[in-house]
């Protein structure tokens, strides 16, 4: 408090022009906060009922269920790379989470349903397992992550299919899951009046919390963005780069994990489709979020506001009743335009 | 070192691979090429079912054949075509990516006329002037509208029997939400008129008022999936962001669920669950898809989904496997086929079925 009422005195002792350069800087600053505000207030002007606690309630809901895989795109990004195998990596996790919660298991008749660990620990493990893979790519044959991840999207996907063939199940939809599975997902943490807040909100919100802990409190944080910034740099000061890119992807690819296993008890119907185009929200949130493809340059922080920013203007826009064609266009414009705001934050820096 | 290193692992893979293919043409000795089937996606569900049934019955006939994944992108369908021609393919099966462009339809034919091998198209339509123009085409397909007006009798009679107790909020209107599956694609365009059109027919009859959008001031009256992926992922997301402005507190609940297939029909389900609704021992909100996928029929007998529309993925893929053997032995090309369901020259008809239970 008393921090504010200093640079409010700070503020009011300078000259016009210097006032008028350090509302700028503020403003500027706090761009995506001020996007928001906006947005919400311009959507509740015209639809009160977005303000309603049922539809807080809704855009937190679907905040919680993407931010993992943000985070997980996040580090990558970090490094000056980019993961586009993330929606795969997510479709598989959802796959395997499923087949191992189906009730009537057609992809392994014999093994029944198991319990929720062991499905957990298994999409952890594959995602790492994953994760480890892009990055040892990366890392020892020097290929950019865009290739790498590329490569590996395909081959995800191919392994999705060959997956959904399994057993008798032919390629079908996986659908009627472990009840204790679901409930344990999509369970009621607590209600405000009538509306439930799903537990997987409290899950996201202690991934969040991990996430930032291993992001800045860790050597292996510290090295992350001392890799990103300047990869020589750090090999020179002694980090160990390529341990630290393949433990950043091994990283994304638990939280992809987790994502998918959230996300079959979620959706409760997962097939060949699901995880679909996922990394691109992912990584529009991101950058939305001023996780900068420049490299070392992003906060946890940032990864919530950018997934928080896209989901309130599509749910705004839902409510208003956009023609859905519109839809696409804004969600460009609206990337191009934070993404410029956010450069001409660091171009002012420099 | 390095470099022969490298070259020792291509070699490797390229054996492997050609390992991989090999068991498939060898059987069918030098007389007669495989069937070369093109599939516009692996990730359909509805497809892949129709894949398994296909795969079976030509192995019941004795018949070699090959399977091909365009991913969904037309270029890639057309570079495959041309591949397996060169390769020797006695017959074509073209499930088209592009359903709404003649000229690929036309590419493929100008194609295979050239070298002189018969296309059987299916499931994806493909025009009329142009297959009947080609005696050695045959078109294997749905009635693409037949799926909309079925669900749309099936909504409409369902909800005569029902009326009383599904007007939740007793204003003796029932609203509705629409999910569509894609924008360009006849058949979401198909579905997605027919299926509240032949449920207000049915209404009006019976002496109802028609169906109302749940949101008047949207004018497409439909939500779309933004990645036109028919997604359950999508159907989800937009019934909860639905449902935090519309339900029985605010006497505004959306009283209907209509989706253009079932996967989109399973998310809505999910969220109205997540909701409090449609699970034992709660109230009941229709939901209605097309497909009769397994995951649906599941939902339909546990009582959580109300009614879909059957394609019949065994009789599709019979047709189309007996129309490819019958090119293949040279006799006519619709010899054997139920003349119930042909039309004209060209085509042949899989007639879909309403599904509520069995």
């Amino acid at each position: 408090m008393s921090e504010l009422k200093e640079k409010g005195n700070a503020l009011k002792a300078m000259n016009a022009k210097d006032r008028k350069r350090a509302i700028g800087d503020i403003m500027m600053n706090n761009a995506m906060f001020i996007i928001i505000a906006i947005a919400i207030v311009l959507i509740a002007l015209k639809e009160p009922a977005f303000v309603s606690v049922p539809s807080i309630i809704n855009i937190i809901n679907l905040t919680a269920a993407k931010l993992p895989i943000a985070l997980g795109v996040g580090g990558c990004i970090i490094l000056a790379g980019t993961d586009v195998s993330a929606g795969r990596q997510v479709g598989l996790a959802a796959c395997i989470a499923a087949s191992l919660q189906l009730t009537t298991n057609k992809l392994f008749p014999e093994m029944g349903v198991q319990a929720w660990y062991v499905a957990l620990a298994a999409v952890i493990v594959v995602g790492a397992i994953l994760g480890f893979v892009n990055g040892f790519c990366m890392a020892k044959f020097k290929l950019h992550p865009y290739i790498v991840t590329l490569s590996t999207q395909l081959i995800i996907y191919g392994i999705i299919l060959l997956y959904l063939q399994l057993g008798t199940n032919s390629g079908q939809t996986l659908s009627g899951m472990n009840p204790a599975y679901r409930e344990l997902i999509t369970g009621e943490l607590f209600r405000i009046g009538n509306t439930v807040v799903p537990m997987y909100v409290l899950y996201s919100v202690i991934i969040t919390i991990i996430v930032w802990v291993i992001w800045n409190k860790t050597a292996f944080g510290k090295n992350m963005y001392a890799v990103g910034s300047n990869e020589e740099a750090a090999n020179v000061s002694g980090v160990n780069v390529v341990r630290t890119i393949i433990m950043v992807f091994m990283m994304a690819g638990a939280l992809y994990g987790i994502t998918g296993f959230m996300d079959a008890a979620r959706i409760a119907s997962v097939n060949a489709t699901t995880g679909l185009n996922y990394e691109a929200d992912a990584i529009a949130a991101c950058v939305i979020g001023g996780i900068s493809f420049v490299g070392g340059i992003g906060k946890v922080s940032g990864a919530i506001i950018g997934v928080l920013l896209l989901q309130v203007i599509f749910t705004g826009l839902t409510y208003l009743s956009v023609d859905q064609n519109l839809l696409f266009i804004v969600k460009g414009l609206i990337i191009l335009v934070a993404c410029a705001i956010d450069m001409r934050k660091y171009l002012v820096r420099k | 070192m390095k470099k022969i290193l490298a070259l020792l692992l291509a070699l490797v893979m390229i054996f492997g691979l050609v390992g991989c293919g090999g068991g498939d043409s060898e059987e069918g000795g030098n007389e007669v090429g495989e069937v070369a089937v093109f599939w516009y996606t692996f990730g359909d569900t509805y497809l892949s079912s129709v894949r398994a049934a296909m795969n079976a019955a030509f192995e019941a006939e004795g018949i070699v054949y090959q399977d091909y994944d365009a991913n969904n992108s037309q270029t890639t369908q057309t570079e495959q075509i041309q591949t397996a021609i060169t390769k020797g393919a006695s017959v074509l099966v073209v499930n088209i990516v592009d359903a709404s462009s003649d000229d690929a339809t036309q590419a493929i034919l100008d194609a295979a006329n050239t070298a002189g091998i018969p296309v059987v198209f299916f499931n994806r339509s493909v025009s009329e002037e142009i297959v009947s123009a080609c005696e050695t085409a045959a078109y294997v397909g749905t009635d693409y509208t037949q799926a909309g007006h079925m669900q749309g009798k099936m909504i409409g009679e369902y909800l005569v029997a029902n009326y009383e107790a599904l007007d939740l909020n007793a204003d003796g209107t029932i609203s509705y939400v629409m999910f569509k599956g894609q924008e360009g694609n006849m058949e979401a365009d198909a579905r997605t008129q027919f299926g509240v059109e032949d449920a207000d027919a049915v209404l009006a009859e019976n002496g109802k008022p028609a169906l109302a959008f749940y949101d008047a001031a949207n004018t497409s009256k439909y939500l779309l999936d933004q990645n036109g992926a028919w997604s359950a992922a999508q159907g989800q997301e937009h019934m909860q962001t639905l449902l935090s402005k519309y339900s029985e507190d605010n006497g505004n609940m959306v009283e209907l669920v209509i989706a253009n297939n079932d996967d989109m029909a399973l998310g809505a389900i999910s969220a109205l669950q997540a909701a409090g609704y449609n699970k034992e021992g709660a109230k009941y909100i229709p939901v209605f898809g097309v497909d009769a996928t397994d995951a649906a029929k599941e939902k339909i007998a546990d009582k959580s989904m109300t009614g879909t529309i059957k394609q019949d993925a065994e009789g599709m893929a019979q047709a189309v496997v007996d129309i490819a053997a019958n090119f293949q032995a040279g006799v006519d090309k619709f010899e054997g086929i139920d003349e119930a369901n042909m039309v004209g020259t060209w085509r042949v008809n899989i007639p879909y079925s309403a599904y509520t239970g069995e």
